[in-house]
């Protein structure tokens, strides 16, 4: 079992590393040189303090988010709200700050909350229409991202409107709410500490709780979880809150540790990314963390080479794609020749 | 004996097995050096307790599984049988031990699945529904292509997938116990079914626990026990209790019950006319009275489909009925849910120990303790001890004698007999004051059915009220201390079992009879 998750984990690596280098090394030779693009891509990242900080800094919203996609898919429960959540959660904390001005030390709590309860209508709402009438939660929430994203728009322009700036975004946060930053030379904020104790906090939830047992045998269909009395229904439903709420509260985070007004007029894409993570990171909540930062390492590498050379960003939207591809072909995984290439012959010294 | 055939003819392998072993990847040794011939034109029984490596040994036949060792000869030339498509081109098909058909799409989709016939882009339907009933008429095996795999009977399934592994021309036919999961009836059946194939030059290899299916079918055994081969003859040489002896390596003593009156004990269920008159036709149940007393084992016998899935429905929550009482130890348990019935002390092994009775890729130690997840015992806080949770799984696994390679190990690497034991262990082991056992020994060897047979009667002494649901009569009327004879959704008749005989009952299952 134990050996079985590291082989599978070793494979997830080494698919990575091989689609990278599918990728990288033919749109690296369109270019005069080749070899300048591939080691600003694969080692640019690592060469200044700023750029790790980046790195950093674009994995702590992917984490939560993927932290709350894991959730619900080991429940069963395939819900895409997350990006609206992180919207909506991002919109009302900034409300918060700006509208309600108490102590940082009680106001900055309250405001991630009142985020983080807010945002979890997205994930939330599909989760009961489901219960209630059947109507699948994955198109239902893809539906209410959009809805989400309009609310915030009308929020922002009639109520939350600066109308001295030049483009449409709120007044500036009061100064002593923005999350400072951690290490010099880099925006890391505490919200990248609360992302990986979220991960393991989640990790030791799904595992080592009762209500984590729950959720993973209601995750492997209805019939057992009815043959053992289990109200998986409600199980459900109180996990797409959940979700949506840690999902929301990524987006206050955000908010609060990058931003210093309110500009977002469109889903940040911060849930997408939790989704591709989550899937990489096969529903694991431990391997979200590594995950999230690959994920961050390939965007930071991707604007190295655009910068520098003009490559195109989207060859990381490519790569991605193309993980995505690899980790989820089960069959590849199952291949007893891969297996076997990668565990060796150990399986017979063991006996 | 007449299916020996010709027995002058030469007798040419079909399949030759030479030194094949096969270790898994987590490290269980499945079997180790293998060597014998499938003669064309026999069937070929294949016999081993739970876990022996039967359906490995298969799997690696039909091309789903690779061996780590040895090599197989088909027609006399070396093959490497790389995928089910290669098994498939050699004309080898396989019927497996769990059904591998999927339910929301039809039997002509299923059959047509990875040989879809094509107009353009596009899948023939109509060729694909028409070549079914082609092959539906030449074995004779009727289904109807059009209806949904989910719908249909257990034993129309197996139809199914008898045609679906005959689809491709052919020769050699590998059914991982096709009988554990059919009534008595349905199995005579399938083995006119299988006879016949065998008449038209179908050699045929066939896993059963069950010695008599064995002798009815087969002409020749290979016995297999802890992954070698045990023995390999011409089945009417060997006495049975030879047989039995090779496949168990020591001789098995049947539990037998004791002679008791219970009608002084108290009633733990009562049932009191209970209809339950929508969902499937054969889940309908008709005004049911129904008494269930401590330390009695009530068994339902009847024709499948006479309303016994009904009844476990109605006594394990998953329904609720139209109308009639229900009480759990004076608890009126007519609106209860499954929730509630557990609550109440009820436990329930269901017939489908995959689908229903677990998860198959969770853990061992997840399986064993779902359901106990709350007590005491297992938690502090909201926290599990998953210390005091490995202990207790170590413990069943040795008391229902599951064989595998340790707790944390998924329900999947266990052999099908194995992880029923597993499910069993789960269900007896919550100290149940009503315990349901829906086919309790099916895919169970000849050992494991005598132990969970044991502990069905130690739970009984000890006062749990048992419903006992089972296609076998012979377990049956060894078990129980009464039999409810079931018949179009009523009971027919209850009788106390006094030297029951399955001509007393035969009448009643029939609907030729009634209690006055
Ligand atoms: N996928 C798997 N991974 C690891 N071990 C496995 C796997 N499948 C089977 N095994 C192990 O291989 C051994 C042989 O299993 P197999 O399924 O061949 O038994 P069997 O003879 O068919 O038994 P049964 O009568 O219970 O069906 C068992 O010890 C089982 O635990
Ligand atoms: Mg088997």
């Amino acid at each position: 079992m134990i050996r079985s998750a590291f082989a599978s984990t070793a494979i997830t690596v080494g698919f990575c590393l091989f689609v990278l280098l599918v990728v990288l090394v033919p749109v690296a030779l369109l270019y005069p040189e080749p070899g300048e693009v591939l080691s600003r891509f694969l080692l640019g990242p690592f060469e200044k303090t700023r750029y790790m900080g980046n790195i950093v800094e674009l994995a702590t919203p992917s984490m939560l988010t993927a932290l709350a996609v894991v959730l619900m898919f080991r429940c069963g429960a395939f819900n895409l709200g997350v990006e609206g959540s992180f919207f909506l959660g991002g919109l009302t904390t900034a409300a918060m700050v700006l509208w309600m001005p108490l102590p940082p030390l009680v106001g900055i709590p309250l405001a991630l909350l009142a985020g983080a309860i807010v945002g979890s209508l997205v994930c939330g709402i599909p989760g009961i229409v489901k219960a209630t009438t059947g109507a699948s939660e994955l198109v239902s929430s893809l539906m209410l991202n959009y809805a989400a994203v309009f609310i915030g728009l009308f929020v922002l322009n009639y109520y939350l409107r600066d109308p001295t700036a030049a483009m449409l975004s709120s007044d500036r946060f009061p100064a002593e709410y923005r999350f400072e930053s951690l290490i010099p030379r880099t925006r890391i904020h505490i919200g990248s500490i609360v992302a990986v104790v979220a991960c393991i906090i989640g990790a030791i939830y799904l595992n080592r709780t009762s209500q984590g047992l729950e959720v993973r045998i209601s995750g492997t269909g209805n019939d057992f979880s009815r043959h053992l009395g289990l109200n998986s229904v409600a199980l459900n439903i109180r996990i797409q809150v959940i979700g949506g709420m840690i999902a929301a509260f990524a987006g206050g985070i955000e908010m609060l540790g990058l931003y210093s007004r309110f500009t977002w007029q469109n889903t940040t894409g911060n849930g997408w990314t939790g989704v591709i993570v989550a899937i990489i990171a096969r529903d694991n909540p431990i391997l979200i963390i590594p995950a999230a930062l690959f994920i961050g390492y390939l965007q930071v590498g991707g604007d190295l080479v655009s910068r520098a050379f003009g490559v195109p960003t989207e060859i990381v939207s490519l790569i991605q794609a193309l993980v995505m591809i690899c980790v989820t072909s089960v069959a590849i995984f199952q291949h007893p020749a891969l297996r076997k290439f990668v565990q060796g012959n150990r399986g017979e010294a063991a006996q | 004996m007449q299916m020996t055939g010709d027995e002058t003819a030469p007798q040419k392998a079909l399949v030759e097995f030479r030194e094949i072993g096969k270790t898994y990847p987590n490290g269980t040794v499945a079997l180790r050096n293998v060597s014998f011939q499938v003669i064309e034109g026999d069937i070929l029984a294949v016999c081993g307790e739970n876990g022996a490596g039967k359906s490995t040994l298969m799997k690696i036949l039909a091309g789903i599984e690779q061996p780590t060792q040895g090599t197989i000869h088909y027609e006399g030339r070396q093959k490497r049988i790389a995928d089910p498509n290669v098994a498939g081109d050699m004309g080898i098909g396989m019927v497996h031990q769990h059904f591998s058909l999927i339910r929301s799409l039809s039997v002509a989709e299923n059959l047509a699945l990875g040989q879809e016939p094509r107009r353009g882009l596009l899948i023939d339907r109509r060729a694909a529904a028409d070549r079914v009933r082609e092959l539906a008429q030449k074995f004779s095996l009727d289904v109807d292509p059009e209806t949904k795999v989910g719908s249909l009977s257990v034993a129309a399934q197996q139809k199914v997938e008898i045609l679906k592994a005959l689809s491709r021309n052919t020769r050699l036919l590998i059914l991982d116990e096709p009988s554990a999961v059919l009534t008595p009836q349905e199995t005579q059946e399938l083995f006119e079914q299988l006879r016949s194939l065998r008449a038209r030059g179908v050699t045929i290899i066939f896993i059963s626990h069950k010695l008599h299916e064995v002798r009815a079918l087969a002409n020749r055994i290979t016995v297999i026990r802890s992954g070698e081969v045990v023995e390999d003859g011409v089945l009417s040489e060997m006495s049975d209790a030879a047989i039995s002896k090779l496949v168990m390596g020591v001789d098995v003593t049947r539990a037998s019950r004791n002679q008791r009156d219970l009608s002084a004990a108290t009633p733990v269920v009562v049932v009191k006319k209970a209809t339950v008159a929508t969902g499937d036709s054969d889940r309908r149940i008709d005004a049911i009275d129904l008494t269930i007393r401590a330390g009695e084992i009530l068994g339902i016998a009847g024709v499948d489909g006479s309303g016994q899935e009904g009844v476990v429905d109605l006594l394990c929550g998953n329904v609720q009925p139209d109308e009639g009482d229900i009480s759990l130890l004076g608890r009126p348990m007519a609106l209860a849910t499954t929730l509630d019935w557990r609550r109440a002390g009820m436990a329930h092994l269901p017939g489908d120990r995959f689908q229903i009775g677990g998860a198959p890729h969770m853990s061992l130690v997840d399986n064993v303790m779902a359901g106990s997840h709350r007590d005491k015992q297992f938690t502090r806080g909201p926290f599990l001890r998953v210390d005091a949770m490995v202990a207790r799984t170590n413990e069943l696994i040795k008391t229902f004698n599951v064989r595998c390679l340790g707790p944390r190990e998924p329900l999947n690497s266990l052999s099908g007999g194995n992880a029923q034991k597993l499910v069993a262990a789960r269900e007896f082991s919550s100290n149940p004051k009503f315990l349901i056992v829906n086919q309790p020994t099916r895919g169970i060897d000849v050992a494991a059915a005598a132990m969970i047979h044991g502990e069905l009667l130690r739970l009984s002494q000890n006062g749990t009220a048992i419903l006992l649901v089972t296609s076998d009569l012979d377990e049956l009327l060894q078990l129980s201390d009464r039999v409810a004879v079931m018949f179009d959704g009523r009971i027919a008749v209850v009788l106390e079992n006094d030297g029951l005989t399955p001509e007393r009952l035969g009448p009643y299952m029939l609907g030729l009879e009634k209690a006055s």
